[in-house]
């Protein structure tokens, strides 16, 4: 009926979770050396560091997304926040304000952002959906309103270089996501906070009465999920030299995809720092490649959803199967 | 068997469903070994053992929840499978589940007909459902509303609920667990009602409770798990209580209650005429080493009153003072720094993180002490867990393994073990022992007398008359939010007692 089982399984079992972190390394090697056979031009210097460059974006807000939807929550509003946050440090960085300045009052707009969604979810009683939706649209229609729909160009080379060079040979934006990662991989897997965040999305009423502050972990992952979009606004906004309100299309639902395929349950209590940064790159790989192999982009949309149903799906086996 | 004492068994004896050699494996882990054992037509058979003692692990495999590892099944002398859920039902064979596992916000009529609706042209008949579903309610006695909603109801109700979706389906077979854990007197009373005549009409029951003198009421033969081995069947009448539990743990009735008399110390906390959702007017008083017994019937205000001392719910009225001083206790986290701790009344709900591992659940209130600079402690955090695992005799194979995998006996162990890690001076327990085995019951027992050897103060709520009787220094009784009663430790009787609680 059953195989023999044999002490050592339960040992394995144990570490499923590392498991499937080497199952995605796996499969990003695996399109990595398909794609460099395929095409002359995926291996080259030049693309890996594009790669690297458009993956970035999406693992920080992946992230941040992860934090929210540990708690059992959704954070919608990312896409928005990235394109209200390229207007509003290009509007101050061309006021003449130093850049600096104009990053640090971007990022706290951002959680000021976050903490204004947690509010509505704690005070008011929101669903997280309701809450971020209408953020999402209010943001869009106010970016529109500051620039009267159109471009803030930012004439500050100093600004717009930054997200061009590389140190190291690894392009500056993808650093930004060691500069994310490393704080939000001692967040949550080594600090009493990731503890706190994984026992509120598992049960918010027994991690209450063990003396758990439910609503400051709520102002915490939505500010620091807002808190990442903000600054992944500034990243975008050095890179493309401009501020523009409909910057950041649809990015939340990457973002979440990319969780997900991290290993991330949308049920909460699931989820890790490492996962949905191998995701957002798995995703930003099929995006390149597909461009490089002339793939009609209408397909690439195509596959990212096949591909999303079957990592879940075998991720879910493998869930069932403990 | 060739013998019945039942008034039930005029029929000759048929067996239904038979085990032979039943046996399930999780790796090197006996959860059931080799069994065999023949259920009949038309009897009540329960089912006891201690927590662990294989009764869920019996449950699953009859129900086709999990597969055998070794052994067959037979069913009307036929060889069956009993893959999934889904063939055991085709057989006839069905359960009721200690927590309920009903839709909340569909009505009554639609929980029982659930997977089952009237159709016509593709559109519910819900008002023929509605009807049906009435009639089956007074058919069977449940005093229940077929148009309600699941969630307006009590968790007893509920219950009810689920009992009459599983007894309407061609049920031949049918399987309870603790089905009384959360029932009124009166509920109770219907739901017997409703298995003794299931028996008349020769379904099959298989009753598990960890109450004796349910069993001695209801049943017509009784087995006995423990370790994961059937010890023995016996017919009811040959037996009584004592057998029984030697069975299950060789250990006899009287050392089950463990009462030791221990001096009052200082007053902890007072209570003065505080008020609240769900009870007013409530005056107590807690001293270091004395338990403090809540009686009363689910509902009467009992857990509110605790929730309200411990901060979770506000009170409306009234004051409490801690150690002589006046305190306004706002939140949970004041009472926890107050030195009050609280297992609450549901394990799955307040209690536990039931899909995180069993030690983060252990260390959830002291991740304060356990944090050096930004990180945890993570050789104290396992050193801490697997201690309080040590200590309550926790079966578990891992700290890792999560909550939910744990039986009810071992996950009320966690729920008291977290306070037991953080520890406090007024621990308050809400019906720490539903739904554990005799065993547990006894070691949670001795570990009220260490606590308060130690210096601390019990606030022991219960639904179960022997136990605050046998054990509370002093005994309140609640009614309807109000305390109807108080007395001295075996002041009253019995029927004194439950007259104040059901205000006869």
């Amino acid at each position: 009926m059953t195989t023999e089982v044999t002490p050592t399984t339960t040992k394995a079992k144990r570490n499923f979770s590392f498991l499937f972190a080497l199952t995605l390394v796996g499969l990003l090697l695996l399109l990595c050396v398909v794609l460099s056979i395929a095409t002359p031009n995926f291996a080259t210097p030049n693309n890996i560091s594009n790669l690297l460059r458009q993956g970035s974006m999406i693992a920080i807000l992946a992230i941040g997304q992860t934090f929210v939807i540990i708690t059992g929550g959704i954070d919608l509003s990312v896409g928005a926040i990235v394109g209200f946050s390229t207007v509003i440090v290009a509007g101050l960085i061309q006021s003449g304000m130093p850049i600096w300045l104009a990053i640090i009052i971007t990022l706290l707009m951002g959680l000021a952002i976050g903490f204004f969604h947690a509010f509505g979810i704690v005070k008011m009683g929101l669903p997280p959906f309701i809450i971020t939706l209408a953020t999402l649209t209010s943001l869009r229609g106010m970016g529109l309103l500051m620039t009267n729909g159109s471009t803030i160009n930012i004439t500050d080379p100093a600004f717009t270089q930054f997200s061009r060079e590389s140190f190291l040979g690894i392009p500056n934006l993808f650093w930004m996501v060691v500069i994310v990662a490393v704080p939000a991989y001692i967040f949550l897997h080594l600090s009493k906070w990731g503890r706190y965040l994984y026992a509120v999305g598992s049960n918010s009423e027994s991690a209450r009465l063990s003396g758990v502050s439910v609503p400051k972990m709520i102002f915490i992952a939505y500010g620091l999920s807002a808190m990442c979009a903000a600054f992944v606004g500034v990243m975008l906004a050095a890179r493309l030299g401009v501020g523009n309100a409909t910057q950041g299309e649809g990015w939340e639902l990457q973002a979440i995809a990319s969780s997900v395929i991290g290993g991330t349950s949308l049920f909460g209590a699931v989820g890790s720092v490492h996962g949905p940064l191998i995701g957002a790159f798995i995703l930003a790989t099929i995006s390149n490649g597909a461009n490089l192999l002339n793939v009609n982009s209408f397909w690439q949309r195509i596959i990212t959803g096949v591909l999303i149903i079957v990592i879940v799906f075998f991720d879910q086996l493998r869930r069932r199967g403990r | 068997m060739t013998e019945l004492a039942s008034d039930s068994a005029q029929a000759a004896i048929v067996p239904i469903l038979q085990l032979r050699g039943l046996e399930k494996r999780y790796g090197h882990i006996q959860a059931l070994k080799p069994s065999s054992l023949d259920f009949n037509r038309g009897e009540i058979h329960a089912i006891v053992g201690e927590n662990g003692a294989g009764k869920s692990t019996l449950i699953k495999l009859l129900t086709g929840v999990i597969q055998r590892t070794g052994g067959a099944i037979l069913w009307n002398g036929q060889e069956v499978g009993l893959a999934n859920p889904s063939e055991a039902i085709g057989h006839g064979i069905n359960a009721v589940h200690q927590e309920v596992v009903l839709c909340r916000h569909l009505s009554v009529a639609a929980n029982i007909f659930l997977g089952d609706e009237t159709v016509r042209f593709g559109m519910l008949q819900k008002g023929a459902m509605t009807r049906a579903a009435q009639k089956i309610l007074d058919d069977i006695g449940f005093d229940l509303k077929a148009d309600a909603i699941l969630g307006s109801l009590t968790i007893g109700q509920q219950q009810l609920v689920a009992t009459a979706r599983a007894s309407v389906r061609g049920t031949k077979f049918i399987i309870f667990d603790e089905p009384t854990a959360y029932l009124t007197r009166q509920e109770a009373a219907q739901l017997f009602a409703l298995i003794r005549r299931l028996r008349g009409e020769g379904v099959t029951v298989v009753y598990i409770s960890h109450r004796m003198e349910e069993i001695f009421e209801l049943a017509d033969r009784v087995s006995v798990l423990r370790d994961g081995l059937l010890v023995g069947t016996r017919n009811i009448a040959e037996t009584n209580d004592t057998e029984l539990v030697a069975m299950m743990i060789n250990r006899t009735l009287d050392q089950i209650y463990h009462k030791e008399t221990i001096p009052f110390g200082k007053l902890l906390l007072e209570a003065k005429q505080l008020s609240g959702k769900g009870f007013s007017d409530i005056s107590i008083k807690v001293h270091a080493g004395e338990i403090v017994g809540l009686y009363g019937l689910i509902g009467a205000g009992r857990s509110e009153f605790a929730l309200s001392l411990f901060g979770r719910n506000p009170k409306t009225g009234g004051s409490i003072e801690w150690q002589g001083q006046e305190v306004n206790i706002r939140n949970e986290r004041k009472a926890i720094a107050l030195g009050i701790a609280l297992a609450p009344e549901s394990r799955r709900d307040q209690g536990l993180n039931l899909n995180l591992p069993i030690g983060l659940n252990l260390n959830l209130p002291i991740y304060d002490r356990l944090t050096r600079g930004p990180f945890v402690d993570v050789g104290e955090e396992k050193r801490r867990a697997d201690q309080q695992i040590k200590d309550l005799g926790i079966k578990t194979p891992s700290r890792r393994s999560l909550a939910s995998s744990m039986s009810g006996g071992n996950q009320q162990k966690i729920v008291i073990g977290k306070w037991l890690n953080h520890g406090a001076d007024l621990f308050i327990f809400d019906e720490p022992t539903v739904g554990v085995d005799v065993g547990t019951k006894a070691e949670i027992y001795r570990l009220f007398a260490k606590l308060l050897k130690d210096g601390a103060g019990i606030i022991l709520i219960s639904s179960y008359l022997p136990e605050v009787y046998e054990l509370a220094d002093t005994l309140h009784v609640f009614r309807d939010g109000r305390l109807t009663g108080s007395q001295t430790y075996r002041q009253s009787s019995h029927e004194h007692i439950l007259a104040e609680a059901i205000g006869v």
